[in-house]
């Protein structure tokens, strides 16, 4: 029977024990991940109420590891090459842990600054691949650093224009499809940015209430499949638009919920997969905003615990759902 | 996405032509989390890439090994990096590595270097053309690859050539053969009709609600066809009233089909067997209600009701809040 409760504990045991399983080679084929997997693990610990569930210390000392010199930034794992990224994740865990002030700030502020190219967008590390979500990730770790008005605004809500497509959503390049991950990230960078202006509220409301499925699920684009990690990238857009109210809330932490893996812990990306830290995260994030009782608030816009970016003062206008009480 | 299995091979540790290199463990002079053991075969191929990197060799030996890596783990951006600096440091035929990168391709086509690698080439190659059947019978692998599309998008936007343009709508149009809800189909139907420029006009706006109309009534439940009406109409600033008598066919629960023997180019009418009222069609029909001002409202509110509480429950509180939205006199 599919579980109808969060299994707090058992997804807090697979997170710790994430890091355990190192002599598998799905382990290493994820290397490039590594640090994002930490900050994803970390996020959903802090949501679950569990932030100290990851020793500090070790915790801290990975992530320095990562510090690639040469350029100036984050990579995925130690000894791998700076990328865009990494570096948010490295940023990300660090101001969890109140810890920014081991960041060489002008050093990654200018190894981000100098991915952006002419056209506004950013790219993810010298390869030179672009997308919105590089672009979403610059202005966050910008803003993070209190480093935002280093940043030509104009340009980069120029580029994220271009991406805009007649149904109101978002594309990852200039002319491709809307996608609900896209939306997400151009939605979050305009509410970092006070550029909110540039979205079409009803239209892209509407594409992301349509996102909802018969299972209570949400797809990210017409006509696909549910999946959970959604939950995250259509509810963190609803909620910065405020539009949290227009979705069946019940219906979709059921499907959440019933995505567990009842006995190892985690949450897959939808009932009867196989779990990974990833959706884990997604649906735990979803199930904050959806106001699911003992969870702690999540900040949509950054992705990170609400009290975190509240007490660095940078908290946007968004509104999740209230919480339940227990 | 199986590795590929390289357990023939030898190691590069046990190659005489690799004896020169001293090869980079992981992790050196780095407290891991926890400690590491690695596959033998990505472990021995990484520390040499590791040496490699660190001596700065770009010469014909990293190609195999970067090659060897790409294949063990398609995602990793520094060996496609690498690889890359190397074909142009060695001045090696792209158009090789064209044939080999539509290999990888084919296996690996949900990772984002892949189609990277692949537009750095053709942005040097310059020969787009051929690009076009490869892609189609990418698309044939996985029809709404996203990766796929937008490198579509790209090459078209990017080389903007006749030649290319006027592959694209019978492309289309195969597709939507297939699958008449491939979104994916939907959206690159609107760039290349309406984002290029120029080509929009009043008789391809006229053709365009004509198709679009057509495959409506094959499937009226179908969203990505409904967004694409919604679409045409915004962009030409058409009030939706236009598509009224055609919206009134598909918000019936069933249709009389000997009513009216005379065929309605204009508004074709539900295929036979089609699931009626179609609450994409309600939802039109009622924004088109709302348009009218108070005269409409009534009969707006009605549809917004019933799609509350019959044709798409799940989305009960969106139609509400529209219907105290639209009813709630005095805005602030
Ligand atoms: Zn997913």
């Amino acid at each position: 029977m599919a579980p109808t409760t969060l299994l707090i504990d058992k997804h807090v045991r697979y997170i710790q024990d994430l890091g355990k399983h190192t002599d598998s080679l799905a382990y290493h084929l994820t290397a490039h991940l590594r640090i994002n997997a930490v900050y994803w693990g970390l996020v959903a610990l802090c949501v679950m109420g569990h932030p100290d569930a990851l020793d500090h210390d070790d915790t801290l000392a990975y992530v320095m590891s990562c510090w690639d010199d040469d350029a100036g930034a984050f990579g995925a794992h130690p000894g791998h090459d700076a990328h865009i990224h990494a570096t948010l994740s490295a940023i990300q865990i660090l101001a969890i842990h109140d810890a920014l002030d081991r960041v060489d700030v002008p050093r990654v502020t200018a190894y981000i600054l100098a991915l952006q190219q002419p056209s506004g967008v950013f790219a993810g590390d010298a390869f030179g691949e672009t997308d919105t979500r590089f672009l979403y990730i610059a202005v966050n770790a910008l803003a993070l650093l209190g480093q935002l008005d280093r940043l030509d605004k104009d340009k980069t809500v120029g580029y994220i224009r271009q991406c805009a497509n007649f149904d109101g959503g978002f594309g990852s390049v200039a002319g491709a499809e809307s996608h609900a991950a896209q939306v997400f990230v151009c939605t979050a960078a305009l509410a970092i940015l006070d550029r909110l202006d540039v979205v079409d509220v009803p239209s892209l409301g509407w594409w992301l209430a349509e996102r909802q499925m018969a299972s209570g699920g949400l797809n990210g684009r017409p006509e696909k499949l549910e999946d959970v990690c959604y939950s995250f990238w259509v509810l963190s857009s609803m909620s910065i638009l405020n539009k949290m109210t227009w979705i069946d809330a019940d219906k979709l932490i059921e499907f959440i919920l019933s995505a567990q893996d009842p006995e190892g812990g985690g949450i897959s990306d939808r009932p009867e997969n196989m779990v990974d830290v990833f959706h884990t995260q997604f649906g735990v994030a979803g199930l904050s905003l959806l106001g699911y009782p003992g969870l702690q608030d999540l900040d949509p816009v950054y992705c990170m615990p609400a009290s975190v970016i509240d007490r660095m003062g940078l908290r946007k206008g968004w509104k999740a759902l209230p919480r339940r009480p227990l | 996405m199986a590795p590929v299995d390289i357990a023939d091979s030898v190691p590069y540790s046990e190659r005489p032509e690799w004896s020169d290199l001293t090869p980079v463990a992981q992790y050196e002079n780095i407290q891991p989390l926890a400690p590491i053991f690695y596959n033998p075969d990505y472990k021995d191929a990484t520390d040499y890439f590791r040496g490699v990197v660190k001596t700065g060799e770009l010469s014909p030996r990293v190609l195999d090994l970067t090659e060897t890596i790409i294949r063990l783990n398609p995602a990793h951006y520094s060996a496609w990096q690498y690889r890359y600096q190397t074909l142009i440091a060695t001045k090696s035929s792209l158009a090789d590595e064209l044939i080999l990168t539509n290999e990888l391709t084919r296996i690996y086509l949900k990772t984002y270097q892949v189609w990277h690698h692949r537009r750095l080439l053709l942005t040097l190659l310059n020969d787009p053309l051929p690009e076009l059947p490869f892609i189609e019978e990418i698309l044939k692998v996985d029809v709404k690859n996203y990766h796929t599309w937008s490198y579509r998008q790209w090459l078209l936007a990017h080389y903007n050539r006749e030649d290319m343009w006027v592959q694209e709508l019978p492309l289309v149009e195969r597709l939507l053969e297939e699958d008449v809800r491939n979104n994916s189909a939907w959206h690159h139907r609107f760039f290349v009709v309406f984002e290029r420029g120029g080509a929009d006009g009043e008789d391809t706006v006229r053709q365009e609600l004509a198709f679009v109309k057509e495959k409506i009534a094959l499937a009226p439940n179908n969203l990505s066809a409904w967004n694409y009406l919604r679409g045409i109409l915004d962009h030409k600033h058409l009030p939706y009233s236009t598509q009224a008598d055609f919206t009134k066919l598909y918000v019936v629960s069933s249709i009389a089909l000997n009513e009216e023997s005379v065929v309605d180019l204009e508004n074709p009418r539900p295929s036979k067997g089609a699931q009626l009222p179609s609450a994409a069609a309600i939802e039109f029909l009622a924004d088109v209600y709302e348009a009218e001002g108070e005269s409409g409202l009534s009969k707006a509110v009605e549809l917004w009701r019933s799609l509350a509480d019959e044709h798409d429950t799940i989305r009960k509180k969106y139609w509400e809040y529209r219907i105290r939205e639209a009813t709630v006199a005095a805005p602030d």
